[in-house]
């Protein structure tokens, strides 16, 4: 019967830790949702700045612009790293930081000079762990990251490349591609390999022929929404990153709260087993011991 | 007289997409207004005061933050980097920001231009400021 005791123990344990995965789940899934609909607001802009890129293009244009220019030599890189602040979500940080420790390889086996700019208190703890030296931390960027926050970032990376002090940027962060599949990727996001975020030929969609007024000049409007298109760029990483997060957290405690549920189905049929060899060894004694004293 | 639709969008999310009778936006060189039938423009924004009139004559303004504009048919889209409705700027906030600006030193012709620009910018949010 000790047995049953420590059955029944087991199963009221796993009882409240399905409990708590299926709350989980059910706070991922809320928050997924308002995550998915800050980043399709946000494509609302990302859209609109290539429609104007497009028009530009129409006003046959050179596109020249110090952020768009390739370095002929990579001397100093600077790596971003968008991981989450909790943990509980599968294998979304694990993703990341592999591709990272990959891409510092990388960047080391070429004698790249490289910072390293670590977001999120997961990523923070695996690279010290590995006794990687992080130049920079932030744990400010939670499941909805503002603009004016990651503005903050986007605008120092414009700096520090137009002065030269950067070569590149990179971005290890999950990529959101469609609601069953996120991939964790490491995209290079300076020098800016083209203006229109989505596909080359949404670019082409602005030029319709429309006969526009330049105010002040075309060149001068492409000095300011360059810059403006990599901030968006910037901001959808982060946005990407966060929507990622709460998919896989959904994911992960879906799973969690399946398991639950199996286990607890097992560990209910082991006691009742146990409950009935119990009673079966009981009677047993029983009549075993009438038939002693007969 | 034909339509005007304005869609203000943000980095963040669509504030406004409704139609609306006129528009006045502040431009990189001073403010420009849009009545329905303007040619198609793609501009460059300032720091300033937008201001727009529905079609029953209310109007509403809103602070915005540099960016730009384009005029395509009825269309006229905002993009900027933030837009505050200007029941939403607290006077006291926005005088803190003219002294702090004031008081800031400037030694290069850069930041010269940089604390110029933050004054310019706090007076504007000043003139615009009515909640508390």
């Amino acid at each position: 019967m000790a047995n049953a005791r420590l059955l029944v123990k087991r199963l009221k344990s796993v009882r409240n830790i399905r409990k708590i995965t299926r709350t989980m789940e059910l706070i991922a899934t809320s928050r997924f949702k308002r995550a998915m609909d800050r980043a399709t607001e946000a494509a609302e802009y990302t859209k609109k700045i290539s429609e104007i890129v497009g028009d530009l293009g129409a006003a046959d244009l050179k596109f020249s612009h110090p952020l768009l220019e390739e370095r002929p030599e990579t001397k100093k890189s600077v790596l971003l790293v968008l991981t989450s602040n909790r943990g509980l979500c599968g294998g979304y940080n694990g993703a990341v930081l592999r591709n990272t420790l990959k891409h510092i390889e990388q960047l080391k086996a070429d004698e790249i000079d490289f910072s390293l700019e670590v977001s999120g208190k997961r990523g923070i703890k695996f690279l010290n762990f590995q006794k990687i030296d992080i130049d920079s931390s932030y744990t400010h960027f939670e499941d909805s990251p503002t603009f004016a926050e990651v503005d903050e970032l986007g605008s120092r990376y414009v700096d520090d490349y137009i002065a030269g002090r950067i070569d590149r940027l990179d971005v290890a962060y999950t990529s959101f591609q469609t609601i069953s599949r996120q991939s964790a990727v490491v995209e290079s996001i300076l020098p800016l390999s083209s203006l229109s975020s989505g596909s080359d030929g949404e670019s082409a969609a602005g030029a319709d022929g429309t006969d526009y007024e330049f105010q002040p000049s075309p060149q001068e409007i492409l000095e300011e929404i360059v810059p403006a298109a990599f901030r968006a760029k910037l901001f959808k990483c982060f946005l990407d990153a966060a929507v990622s997060e709460q998919i896989a957290r959904m994911v992960a405690m879906k799973g969690a709260t399946e398991n639950a549920d199996e286990m607890a189905g097992d560990l209910k049929q082991q006691y009742n087993r146990a409950r009935q060899a119990g009673i079966t060894s009981e009677l047993a004694e029983i009549i075993g011991g009438a038939a002693a004293l007969e | 007289m034909a339509d005007l639709r304005l869609v203000l969008v943000t980095p963040e999310k669509t504030l406004f997409d409704k139609p609306v009778a006129s528009i006045k936006v502040p431009m990189f060189d001073g403010s420009a207004g849009i009545y329905p039938g303007r040619a198609p423009l793609v501009g460059r924004l300032g720091v300033g005061e937008l201001t727009l009139k529905g079609g029953d004559g209310a109007s509403d303004s809103y602070f915005i933050e540099g960016g730009f504009i384009q005029i395509k048919g009825e269309q006229v889209s905002v993009l900027t980097n933030a837009a505050t409705p200007a029941e939403k700027i607290s006077r006291t906030a926005a005088a803190e920001e003219l002294a702090a600006a004031k008081a800031e030193k400037a030694t290069t012709d850069d930041a010269m231009e940089a604390v110029a620009n933050k004054i310019d910018r706090a007076r504007k949010l000043v003139k615009m400021a009515t909640a508390e």
